[in-house]
């Protein structure tokens, strides 16, 4: 069997109001879209992990499986609202590793 | 692979609006935009444009859309924006002018951005605008909506128009054409909306938001100065080996 490889997606943070925005209200909200339009049978595959979240620099880093990438890059784009706020979580980039993502960021 | 947002409806009279949703486009990296004129398209001139396009970073590219009603009208509209270097567009519930359209080489995309307008296309008309090189064209609006009932409608009907399409395998562009500042989506990430919910395949997802635009985009510039009369025919003044 082939060994699961992972990605890094770096996603930008556009909002309005950033105040009660933390790592819970994310992650609930990126499950919810992958549930909404992909449902029981992508879910699994994902192995979705919040690696970072910055409020203040308004970007996150999120890990996924590598087969999944694009169902989670789909997740974070249909993302429309968090609590009621209008929400853009936008895809930058993706990398196989932390440090390439990290490097990007500098 | 540079992405193209194709078809960002604004108001022309507003430019503060403009550059307010300009800056927005810049903070989610779009690098390729193609705004539309919503109201009186008819009195702008390219200075404005070019006046827009000097204050971003963004490559501006300009369209026109047209919604006749009838033939008369829609003979009438292409005569005036014929005249003009840019993109036109048309977009029609009615059979008839769909069908002269596809035909019409002054007309570059056939839109279907309303899911009403989804409705109308056929494959005698998809058929037709394959023949003539005409760009057929869809958004992604219609499913960036809240009303989770019709959310699921639009994605039922742009599903159908996209097997269609992907069965006839025309020429084709997709779009954004939202309306709300806080829907527009860099065009990469609607590629993966494409491929992952609507099963097209990622390398054609891909030319519909970047090569298919390019492609465009080269075919109106070619007919710039009237030099152009059909595909692989070129007019060369001046030349006495003609």
């Amino acid at each position: 069997m082939k060994d699961e490889r992972q990605r890094y997606i770096l996603f930008k943070i556009i909002t309005d109001d950033a105040e009660n925005f933390n790592q819970k209200v994310l992650i609930n909200s990126i499950w919810h879209s992958i549930w909404k339009y992909f449902g029981m049978k992508e879910a699994p595959k994902i192995g979705l992990w919040l690696v970072e979240l910055n409020v203040l620099k308004c970007y996150g880093i999120i890990r996924c499986s590598h087969i999944t990438k694009e169902i989670v890059i789909s997740a974070l784009t249909m993302i429309q609202e968090i609590s009621d706020k209008r929400i853009i979580l936008s895809p930058i980039k993706t990398s196989g590793t932390l440090n390439k993502i990290r490097q990007y960021l500098k | 692979m540079s992405y193209f947002e194709s078809r960002l409806g604004l108001n022309f009279e507003d430019l503060d609006r403009i550059y307010h949703v300009l800056k927005f486009c810049e903070e989610l990296n779009i690098n390729n935009l193609i705004l539309e004129p919503l109201n009186n398209a008819k009195y702008f001139h390219e200075d404005l444009f070019h006046k827009i396009s000097e204050n971003t970073k963004i490559k501006l590219f300009f369209r026109f859309n047209i919604k006749p009603k009838t033939i008369k009208e829609f003979k009438k509209e292409i005569k005036f924006y014929q005249k003009f270097p840019n993109i036109i567009s048309l977009e029609t519930q009615v059979k008839e002018i769909q069908l002269k359209a596809a035909k019409d080489s002054r007309v570059h995309v056939l839109s279907f951005s309303d899911p009403v307008n989804m409705k109308t296309i056929t494959p005698g008309l998809i058929s037709l605008a394959k023949q003539n090189e005409t760009f057929i064209e869809f958004s992604l609006a219609p499913i960036m909506i809240k009303n989770r009932a019709l959310q699921s409608k639009n994605f039922r009907i742009l599903y159908r128009f996209i097997q269609l399409i992907l069965r006839m395998k025309p020429k084709f562009i997709i779009s954004g054409n939202f309306d709300s500042l806080y829907d527009i989506r860099h065009p990469r990430n609607l590629c993966s909306v494409c491929h992952t919910l609507f099963g097209i395949p990622l390398e054609q997802a891909k030319n519909a938001f970047s090569k298919n635009v390019e492609m465009l985009l080269a075919k109106v510039k070619s007919k710039e100065g009237n030099k152009f009369i059909q595909p692989g025919v070129r007019l060369i003044k001046g030349d006495k080996l003609i």
